[in-house]
């Protein structure tokens, strides 16, 4: 199975309902990069993180995330590769943030002794038995960042991640994408914040009218 | 790869009732509901001792089964969709998720079917026989009634109606559950064979089981 | 040209003759010796009731197909039968409830064909109910045959709970162990004649179904081809001098 590159879109469209969110995208994302994707306000950034996400299935065109096809069951072995961090956090508000963790290693089958090593990476040790719902933002964006720590992956797709953060949470986010693109994954980065993703990005794509340029 | 699954499950497991231990809404809700609403039936059709001794198993259940599916559309286990993403990219099998959000229905079922009962017991004065087959009975519907209501909520998981379209679609669906529950109740009253209910009950629990973990991964189809 | 009309317009005559010719014989049949006039009502409650089970089984086929192949053509047959089948399941049940309330004395008893009706008349309530509530052909697809085909299994459980539960109902009155109940020839041909009468209707009603959903569907494709702004086209630079 070749997987390079990892990120292989091809004339893709997505609908949701009968509304056409992406039309015609395509986009390549080799081992290695970070790519930056700028747009405005509902340019169709966020469902274009699920896309790559193998979350959303392409109306239309072909795509094809860590080789495995968007459309075919193959799509289901490789999400564990798939780390993505969205706007709202994707974690239990009613467990605390070691919890959290604990609930990802063990469906991720990774050792739970992780969990606690990688809530103190970010930080956060002293606030483990904390409810996620009585957490700040910024801490469940750190408790996003020690899931993603703790499951090693190949892809990573964060949606505005520099949001809520300050400036050591800011450190974190930059050293885990270049963690994750000297390891040979990629990385795509949703942001507002062009200054600070030229910096980092290997190259930026525009998303407007649906498509990118 | 099994042994990945029931690990699977079992984190789900505990997963959602760690999230009903410290909501409580079956324990503050679901239960107080069903009990009232025990409370209020004789107040309705009367408080002689003799009808409701003879209504009163048959009344359980009906609470048990339309109190009962609120327990699979609860807040605690339903997922936002942030939670289920995150969930299916750690790797989350569709199937292993069904199973362990059932499995924790059918723990919560279980222990709402437990209080309803002992109300019924005092208000109704309903009398305890059959001990084991009643237990049997009690697990049944409580797996029967915790796998419709998370099918059915897989099903309409996603849709303009939510999770409001439940209790509808698992009302007709669990009418051999009540029937094959409160029919075993009067065949163990009269002291008849109720073996043949309780099988019709399983073949329920056997074909809501096998449906919801072969549709599992396109039920997730978003 | 002339041949598409024509091709367009046979359900509707279709059902026009059979209706007329069923009218015509359950209305000349003559009445029953104990029930009186009372017994047309079979008539149409008898193919009502059995284009339900029908319909309701087409639905079952239907989402079986969905599933396997993943073609939204099975899914328009599953939806149409749906439809058409719980429209018939009201008739059969409110003809038969017109019937009992002079015969037994009662809108409604609780026999185990009766209720098991009803109860199919819920499920396929719920099945419409959930296709409403999504717009996505394809999300819409596999939702609603995954509840076809639950459905469809139940009944079989359905029925055995409330048949052993309880029988008070006529034994069924064409089908039976030893032969037919009616004995007037002219009443046993007008019920067959009306059964195939209502066969006719259902599948001319069929057709006429899948063709609008497949026309719905073809509209909505043909919306999506043409260029269309894009969900995020609506929101624009803001222009604050506008307002002033």
């Amino acid at each position: 199975m070749t997987e390079s590159p990892l990120v292989e879109l091809d004339g893709v469209g997505v609908r949701i309902g009968s509304t056409q969110i992406l039309r015609d995208v395509d986009l390549e994302v080799d081992a290695g990069e970070v790519v930056g994707l700028f747009g405005a306000n509902g340019a169709g950034k966020t469902t274009a993180l699920r896309l790559m996400a193998t979350l959303i299935r392409p109306a239309q065109g072909t795509g094809r995330v860590l080789g495995a096809d968007l459309t075919s069951p193959e799509r289901y072995d490789v999400r564990r590769r798939i780390g993505m961090i969205g706007h709202t956090p994707g974690i239990f508000p009613e467990l605390t943030l070691v919890e959290n963790l604990l609930y990802a290693a063990r469906v991720a089958g990774v050792p739970s002794e992780r969990a606690g090593e990688a809530l103190s990476a970010v930080g956060l040790g002293g606030a483990a038995d904390r409810l996620a719902g009585a957490s700040s933002h910024g801490m469940q964006r750190r408790t996003e960042f020690a899931r993603e720590l703790m499951i090693d992956r190949s892809l990573l797709l964060l949606d505005e991640p520099h949001s809520a953060l300050d400036r050591d949470a800011v450190d974190l986010v930059e050293g885990l994408i270049a963690r994750t693109a000297a390891e040979g994954g990629a990385v795509v980065v949703v942001s507002h914040d062009r200054d600070r993703i030229n910096k980092i990005a290997s190259r930026t794509v525009e998303l407007a009218g649906g498509t990118l340029s | 790869m099994t042994t990945g699954f029931w690990h699977q499950v079992s984190a789900v497991v505990h997963r959602d009732l760690l999230r009903e231990r410290r909501r409580g809404d079956v324990l503050w809700i679901t239960i107080p509901f069903g009990a009232i609403a025990l409370l209020l039936i004789p107040l309705a059709v009367g408080t002689d001792a003799i009808l409701l001794r003879q209504i009163g198993p048959g009344m359980y259940w009906v609470i048990v089964m339309l109190f009962g599916v609120l327990v699979s559309v609860g807040k605690a286990s339903n997922e936002t969709l942030p939670q289920q993403d995150a969930s299916a990219l750690l790797g989350l099998d569709p199937a292993a998720g069904f199973v362990g959000r059932a499995t924790s229905a059918t723990l919560l079922l279980l222990i709402f079917e437990v209080v309803v009962g002992v109300v019924a017991v005092g208000l109704y004065d309903v009398s305890i026989i059959g001990i084991p087959w009643l237990i049997v009975t009690l697990i049944i519907v409580a797996i029967g009634l915790a796998l419709l209501g998370t099918l059915t909520g897989s099903i309409v998981n996603s849709t303009s109606a939510g999770t409001a379209l439940v209790p509808l679609l698992v009302a007709p669906l669990s009418v051999p559950l009540l029937l094959g529950a409160t029919q075993s109740y009067e065949g163990l009253r009269l002291g008849h064979s109720i073996l043949s209910w309780v099988l019709l009950m399983v073949a329920v629990v056997l074909i809501v089981a096998i449906i919801g973990v072969l549709t599992a991964r396109p039920l997730q189809e978003t | 040209m002339q041949a598409q009309t024509r091709n367009r317009q046979w359900p509707w005559v279709a059902i026009g003759l059979s209706l007329a010719v069923a009218f015509t014989l359950s209305m000349v049949s003559p009445a029953d010796s104990v029930q009186g006039d009372l017994v047309r009502i079979m008539y149409v409650h008898v193919p009502a009731a059995w284009l339900a089970y029908l319909a309701f089984f087409v639905t079952f086929v239907g989402s079986v197909g969905y599933l396997t192949t993943k073609d939204l053509r099975w899914d328009r047959i599953a939806a149409a039968s749906a439809e058409i089948g719980v429209y018939f399941t009201g008739l059969a049940i409110a003809l038969g409830m017109i019937w009992a309330k002079p015969t037994w004395g009662v809108w409604w008893t609780w026999d185990a064909r009766l209720t098991l009706t009803a109860i199919m008349f819920f499920v396929y309530l719920g099945y419409l109910a959930l296709r409403r509530t999504t717009d996505d052909p394809v999300i819409r697809a596999g939702r609603s045959s995954v509840l076809g085909v639950l459905g469809a299994l139940q009944i079989p459980l359905v029925h055995f709970s409330v048949v052993w539960w309880r029988t008070l109902h006529q034994p069924p009155s064409l089908v039976r162990p030893d032969g037919p109940a009616i004995q007037d020839p002219l009443m046993l041909t007008a019920l067959i004649v009306g059964v195939l009468a209502f066969t006719i209707v259902y599948g001319s009603l069929m057709v006429k179904r899948i063709e609008l959903i497949k026309l719905d569907d073809q509209k909505a494709a043909i919306e999506q081809s043409i260029e269309r702004p894009v969900a995020g086209e609506a929101v624009t630079v803001p222009d604050l001098g506008a307002s002033s």
